[in-house]
């Protein structure tokens, strides 16, 4: 290196740290979380305003809106076809249908999954741990294509059954919503269990036995002592499902003809070209699903946790 | 009746045995003390009463009642665990009121229960604190409280005082004593710490290797434990390897890596028929041994001055070294003394008969009867 300005990293590092320590504490925190400040206005706060100014825009057959007007046209048409019901019902309330189903299912399996996790050792709990993550190291359009053999009509799902003498003809899984959930959840699955599975992780398991020496059974014990301590991490896992699946746009799109929310902003944007109105019903989905959130916690802390949202 | 009778218990891991062969009595109301170096096996033995393992081989009754297939919570056990495992989502009160609460205790009731319980454990005005911010001996407190509160037959402790610190410990060990004593329950008190056994223990059940080696009341194991193993862990002693030379009705006389022919006796004067050549290990405790300068004058030396290399008739031992190290303990000093070629400690409470100090020569004496003598497979022969 050569050059007059040219400062080793440890030199520059201690130059960086003379000029925080003159700042008071609260400046120099704020010094130091700059960089997860610009982040955050980059990639969300930026994004999300530009959502928002286009979504009070005027739309425009010659351009996808038009640009520096203001006009609350999308949002009536939004909450118009809200109200009319086939948007409700239809679209709306088609994906949120979706989001609680695989909420649900995926809150419930990842439960059990992260406690077999908690209480294996050695090379099952690798093989647990492994297998979990595993699903992550594809991409998500083939694992989650890899479900059609598996789902379909004449598939090893339907073979299986009607070999089995349970069934006389075949379920059409796919495409239909059956396979949109189960794709979905087989994608949130991994995030749930890391989720709860972490939370157990570092739970003390004398807890357990202390119940069971104190007259809980063992799935007593599991609901009064388990359960309350997972919470934090059911919760999160909850959030994740919610979300992602009610703003799910590959498993549903893969895997069933019907619009989900996303497909049809998607559909929206790229053929309709109705930039404002994908941006309005995109801001008012979001609000209904901090409505949806705000009950996921509302309900969840009720069962104990100690969960501080501050 | 809630007396326990443990007979044959064994548990296994795979290979690994970890409790073999425990058979014993537990009286009802007794306070029995298991003590042992850690991987004894003696919380294996606790949790198998608990319930919290299940045995490999051998039963457990309480009462009348032979529990080995009962599962933990239907036991009328109740375990104090070692780090206590409060439920840390509830509050003090509500940790209390668990047990019962299991039982179906009406909501009113295990409250007062609860209440009742922390108070006479000095914690009710704690009750509705989070039990994560008590510190180790209030934690303790509710722990006891815990497991009283749903009235157990048997009370467990699994080393609950070993987190906490010394002083602390030893109020709580007078003050369980006296919890004991109020309740007439039986406890069964797991322990690595043989003050602790000492002081709370009615009887103290030695454990090593998962096996129970030896029960009896605490002056009994001290001063007449079955093998070398529990005399080296209760306390410090001084071990001196020996063959026998010759056994007489007056007492075996041993040669010892202290270069000196010691004649050990029997306080009852019988003395086992060993054959000469016997290898024999003594233990000298420092408290049965006497240690005075050469050159300090004592008006009851007389009798003793020449009694080095085993007692004319009598049973007076001594043998003379060289103070290696001098260690001030408080109340009281402890001396390292080389004696021949191997090396002894002992101990005197003043230094009022005038100090002693590396380099001086010493002469330790003790009496015959005093000392206890091994076989090479560690058990007891005399006295």
């Amino acid at each position: 290196m050569t050059g007059a300005n040219s400062q080793t990293l440890p030199t520059a590092l201690a130059s960086l740290q003379e000029r925080l320590v003159g700042e008071s504490a609260s400046r120099r925190a704020l010094l130091l979380m700059a960089p997860l400040i610009a982040f955050e206005l980059l990639v969300f706060v930026i994004p999300f305003a530009t959502l928002l100014r286009i979504s009070v825009a005027a739309p425009s057959s010659e351009a996808v809106y038009a640009e520096g007007t203001w006009s609350l046209e999308a949002y009536s048409e939004v909450f118009g076809d809200l109200l009319a019901g086939d948007l409700l019902l239809g679209i709306v309330g088609y994906s949120f249908l979706i989001g609680t189903v695989v909420t649900v299912l995926t809150v419930v399996i990842a439960l059990f999954y992260a406690y077999a996790i908690r209480r294996s050792s050695g090379l099952v709990k690798s093989l647990l741990l492994f297998s979990v993550v595993l699903p992550l190291l594809t991409t998500l359009v083939i694992r989650t294509y890899a479900f059609t053999p598996l789902l379909s009509p004449t598939g090893t799902i339907n073979e299986l059954l009607l070999s089995a003498g349970l069934l006389s003809e075949p379920i059409q899984f796919v495409p239909n919503t059956v396979g949109a959930v189960v794709g979905q959840v087989y994608i949130v699955l991994p995030y749930a269990v890391l989720a709860i599975y972490s939370v157990l992780a570092t739970m003390d398991w004398d807890v357990v036995e202390a119940a069971r020496d104190l007259g809980a059974s063992r799935p007593r014990a599991v609901v009064e002592v388990v359960l309350p301590q997972a919470m934090p991490g059911i919760i999160v896992a909850s959030v994740i499902s919610f979300a992602w699946s009610v703003g799910a746009y590959a498993a549903p799109g893969l895997l069933s003809d019907d619009l989900t929310f996303a497909i049809y902003v998607e559909q929206l944007i790229l053929g309709d070209l109705r930039y404002p109105t994908a941006a309005a019903l995109s801001v008012v989905t979001m609000g209904l699903m901090l409505a949806g959130i705000g009950i996921i916690f509302a309900v969840l802390d009720r069962f104990g946790g100690e969960f501080d949202l501050a | 009746m809630s007396e326990i009778t443990l007979d044959g218990l064994e548990k296994r891991y795979g290979e690994t045995t970890a409790v073999e062969d425990v058979s014993v009595e537990i009286e009802d109301g007794e306070l029995l003390c298991l003590l042992g170096p850690s991987g004894s096996g003696k919380s294996t033995t606790l949790r198998m009463i608990a319930g919290l393992e299940t045995p490999t081989n051998g039963s457990i009754a309480i009462g009348d009642e032979d529990v080995t297939d009962l599962p933990a919570y239907e036991r009328t056990t109740s375990t104090v665990f070692q780090d206590w495992a409060l439920f840390p989502h509830m509050t003090v009160l509500e940790n209390v009121a668990f047990g019962l609460k299991m039982g179906g205790v009406s909501k009113d009731e295990r409250r007062d229960r609860a209440r009742e319980m922390l108070e006479r454990v000095q914690m009710a005005a704690h009750a509705d604190e989070d039990p994560t911010t008590l510190s180790g001996g209030q934690k303790q407190r509710v722990a006891l409280a815990r497991s009283l509160a749903v009235n157990p037959d048997v009370l467990l402790l699994d080393e609950p005082l070993s987190n906490l610190d010394k002083r602390l410990r030893e109020d709580m060990q007078i003050e369980l004593r006296e919890i004991h004593e109020d309740l007439e329950k039986t406890f069964v008190h797991v322990t690595h710490d043989q003050d602790e056994a000492f002081t709370l223990a009615d009887r103290i059940g030695i454990m090593n290797d998962g096996e129970l080696i030896q029960v009896g009341d605490p002056d009994e194991v001290y001063e007449r434990p079955e093998n070398r193993f529990i005399e080296g862990f209760l306390g410090d002693t001084n071990f001196v390897d020996a063959s026998v030379t010759a056994a007489t009705a007056d007492g075996v006389r041993v040669d010892t890596e202290l270069d000196a022919e010691l004649v050990v006796t029997a306080a009852d004067g019988t003395t086992p028929d060993l054959e000469t050549g016997t290898d024999l290990t003594l233990s000298l405790r420092p408290e049965i041994l006497s240690i005075h300068g050469v050159d300090e004058e004592r008006a009851d030396d007389a009798g003793v001055r020449d009694a080095r290399v085993a007692a004319d008739g009598g049973t007076r031992n001594a043998v003379t070294g060289t103070v290696e190290n001098v260690v001030y303990r408080g109340s009281t000093v402890r001396y390292s003394v080389s004696v021949g070629n191997s090396s002894m400690f002992a101990e005197r409470t003043d230094a009022s008969t005038g100090a002693l100090s590396a380099g001086d020569d010493v002469r330790l004496e003790w009496d015959g009867d005093d000392v206890l003598a091994f076989r090479d497979d560690g058990d007891r022969v005399m006295p």
